[in-house]
């Protein structure tokens, strides 16, 4: 039985735990934007522990494989354009690109 | 340099990228997003044993975008600075050093290395990301854990009041010193902006409060961030060479109480204790305005 | 050329020699003398470095290891209490690959508290995943350094080394030191650079390991740690080539040929016992000497090759393993054990500076060879000198 193969110098390469993300596996709840609302002040970008949320042409939107659904966005939205929606399981199978 | 004016300004790129092993709303990951969009990606960083060292990295997968170290608990200001007297001798510039620990790796465990770092006026950045406890642990109380904070080392309340951290680094007469909280992204994005361009030993505080050990609603991260600076509790300024800058004042505070009550670990706090904090919170409050 | 010098300046000459560029140390007795010579090359001019005044030994390794990482070659000095302060940051600079060098001067471990010389503080982190090197005298300080230096950082092995030399008997001891110049040491020890934290190629270092891959990192370090003892045999050669001195490999012996009763030991017992092993032999015994010379890895090849045929060992052990008896004996019965049965005389001598001369070693040969003759078994160790 041979050892792994690893690296000498005991260390991981960037971008590795963005593609294994899979948040959708322990997620309670989502965020949902309506984006007639949002008026891009930006603060959510910048509340989210996760990195989940993004400008992307003009509009905000939900990494659903980073969010976990802490619900930050929600409370903090200063025109209460974000609402926290249940996830189930049997929600799961559904993912926003 | 320009210091960035709103959040839109701010660089898109993430160095600290989802799908890392941080708790929902965790307050650490929220502080490091925010400082790294300042730092930039020739940015260093070193963290000693904490949740945000073990968050970020696992195996062979990691959330850093840029060069990062899991350091020995007391070490990470040593680190950095032997990480700073290498790249000097190399002759490469324009990296920042950062050594970001926790409350513990700061004030405690970690205090050693810290104040040997400033008085050496080691030209890098200390961050502390302070939630007040020894999250990585499970919660227990350290010296920067506020008086009558239930933990679970001090069921009873924490018996002795919280240590001076701002006034301990002041003494040492770092090049620039600044407090900041999560609840002010601009304000904090902007003294990181200010850090990095000042040369010499870096001090940066900033209150990351942590669910779990404040006993808080998981979505009341960035509220109780808030309310901690509206309480005129956390205290928003810098010092650039002993001179201080007030950055954000409330216009007007709100009872530290509206502040305590949210929060599971300040049940033992009775009346009294918190008349006496309301008082001590007037008292600093007036003194840092003037 | 040659300069009257003692260990500590050996070793600052070999730090100024191999260019060292930052030196991340904490001072403490008999080492800091090493530290300021240092400092003095640096402020004169005849190094470029960059010292990091740390404040303690722990913060000094761990600076030591940072600036590693970044890129730099680095170096510190300790023993004893430092030694032991900074035993944790020891097992992550082995445990992350880092050729960081580090000159021990050997020195009794407190309690009760001691200046004095032995070789227990290096025993006690003889797990931890360092190359140790124990020096016969100053010239083998000097040369044992450098060699340190390019052993550390050969592809093969990528990981850090303790030179060992005595406090007092050899750091403060003056004896004639052959420098060899710079141009010759430059040619042995050409710039490695492998840094991990570089923007231009970003790595977590250090990401908390799960049982799934800590043990294969384990595996992975003590092959690397084995071939360190052949790679440091191959130094040692090409560094004979350049200077005439040849330290031989991990062990090397003295009066071997025909030799019954072998002396073993390290430091600077090894030159004590040369002159007690040519007393002996003038005596008509046939006396021999196998110098140590490579602690870790511990060369079990060498010694089971040296050691098999002879009649009895004698090991000589600077340290206690407390009921356990002398780290070398242990090795050696550990080396010897399925391929040979020769008897080991342990004795745990010397602690806390106590000293130890030719006559007693020659006491000691003779209580050897007169218990072997009553056919006793060996003790599992034995003081001598109390």
């Amino acid at each position: 039985m041979a050892a792994k193969e690893l690296p000498v110098v005991p260390s991981a390469r960037p971008g590795t735990m963005a593609a294994g993300a899979a948040m959708e596996k322990i997620r309670e709840q989502r965020p949902v934007i309506d984006q007639g609302k949002c008026d891009l002040c930006r603060l959510c970008l910048f509340y989210c522990p996760d990195a989940a949320l993004t400008l992307n042409q003009g509009q905000v939107t939900v990494n659903l494989h980073f969010c976990k659904g802490c619900g930050i966005c929600a409370v903090e939205c200063p025109v209460r354009a974000i609402t926290m929606v249940p996830e189930y399981p049997s929600d799961r199978g559904f993912l926003e690109k | 340099m320009d210091l960035i004016t709103s959040l839109a300004e701010v660089p898109e790129t993430e160095l600290f990228t989802g799908g890392h092993g941080g708790c929902r709303s965790c307050g650490a990951a929220i502080a490091v997003r925010q400082a790294l969009k300042a730092l930039g990606p020739r940015t260093i960083i070193t963290i000693p044993a904490s949740c945000m060292a073990t968050i970020g990295g696992s195996d062979l997968t990691t959330a850093w975008e840029i060069p990062f170290y899991h350091a020995l608990f007391e070490t990470a200001p040593a680190v950095a600075s032997g990480i700073r007297a290498a790249l000097d001798i190399q002759g490469i510039k324009d990296v920042n050093v950062v050594s970001w620990a926790g409350d513990a790796g700061t004030a405690d465990i970690g205090f050693q290395s810290l104040t040997g770092a400033a008085e050496r006026q080691e030209n890098i950045i200390h961050v502390c990301y302070d939630n007040e406890t020894y999250m990585n642990t499970g919660g227990q109380a350290g010296s920067v854990t506020p008086y009558l904070a239930v933990t679970p080392d001090t069921p009873g309340g924490k018996p002795t009041p919280r240590k001076d951290m701002l006034a301990i680094m002041a003494a040492h007469r770092p090049a620039y010193l600044a407090t900041a909280s999560i609840a002010y992204p601009l304000d904090l994005i902007q003294k990181f902006q200010k850090a990095k361009e000042i040369q010499g030993f870096r001090y940066i505080h900033i209150l990351a409060p942590c669910f779990k050990g404040w006993g808080i609603r998981e979505d009341q991260t960035v509220q109780v961030a808030r309310l901690a600076v509206e309480s005129g509790l956390w205290l928003l300024y810098e010092e650039i060479k002993g001179q201080r800058r007030v950055t954000y004042r409330p216009e007007r505070r709100v009872p530290v109480a509206d502040y305590l009550r949210l929060q599971g670990r300040f049940k033992q706090m009775d009346d009294a204790a918190v008349a006496a904090l309301q008082a001590e919170v007037d008292r600093r409050f007036q003194e840092v305005q003037s | 050329m040659p300069q009257l010098l003692n260990g500590n300046e050996a070793a600052a000459h070999a730090a100024r020699l191999a260019r060292v560029e930052v030196l991340a140390s904490y001072p403490i007795t008999p080492a800091a003398p090493v530290m300021e010579k240092i400092t003095q090359f640096i402020t004169e001019g005849s190094l470029k470095a960059n010292f990091v005044r740390v404040e303690s030994d722990h913060s000094a390794l761990a600076a030591a290891l940072g600036a590693s990482m970044a890129g730099a070659r680095s170096f510190l000095i300790t023993n004893s209490q430092g030694l032991a302060y900074m035993s944790e940051v020891l097992y992550h600079v082995s445990g992350l690959r880092q050729p960081v060098v580090m000159a021990v001067v050997n020195r009794a471990l407190a309690a009760p508290h001691s200046r004095f010389p032995e070789h227990g503080d290096a025993i006690a982190q003889e797990t931890a995943g360092w190359i140790q090197f124990f020096c016969e005298n100053n010239q083998e300080v000097l040369d044992s350094l450098l060699q340190a230096f390019r052993l550390g950082e050969d592809e093969r092995v990528r990981l850090p080394v303790m030179v060992n030399y005595e406090g007092y008997i050899q750091s403060h001891t003056r004896e004639v030191v052959d420098l060899p110049d710079q141009k010759v040491v430059d040619s042995f020890l050409p710039l490695v650079r492998r840094p991990v934290l570089d923007v231009e190629n970003p790595l977590a270092v250090n990401t908390v390991a799960s049982p799934a891959v800590y043990m294969d990192y384990k595996f992975h370090q003590d092959e690397a740690l084995k071939r360190a003892g052949e790679v440091a045999r191959e130094i040692n050669a090409i560094y004979a080539g350049l200077t005439g001195r040849d330290w031989g490999g991990p062990v090397s012996g003295y009066r071997l040929e025909g030799a019954e009763i072998v002396l073993v030991t390290m430091g600077s017992l090894v030159s004590t016992a040369r002159v007690a092993v040519d007393a002996l032999r003038s005596a008509g015994e046939k006396a021999g000497l196998l110098k140590v010379r490579l602690f870790r890895p511990f060369p079990l090849t060498e010694i089971r090759a040296t050691l098999k045929t002879v009649k009895a060992v004698v090991a000589l052990d600077k340290n206690i393993v407390f009921s356990s008896g002398g780290a070398l004996a242990r090795e050696i019965r550990a080396g010897l054990y399925g391929h040979a049965a020769v008897p080991v005389y342990s004795y745990i001598l010397g602690l806390g500076g106590r000293d130890v001369d030719v006559e007693d070693l020659m006491a000691i040969y003779r209580q050897v060879r007169d218990q072997r003759q009553a056919g006793a078994v060996p003790a599992p160790y034995q003081w001598y000198g109390l």
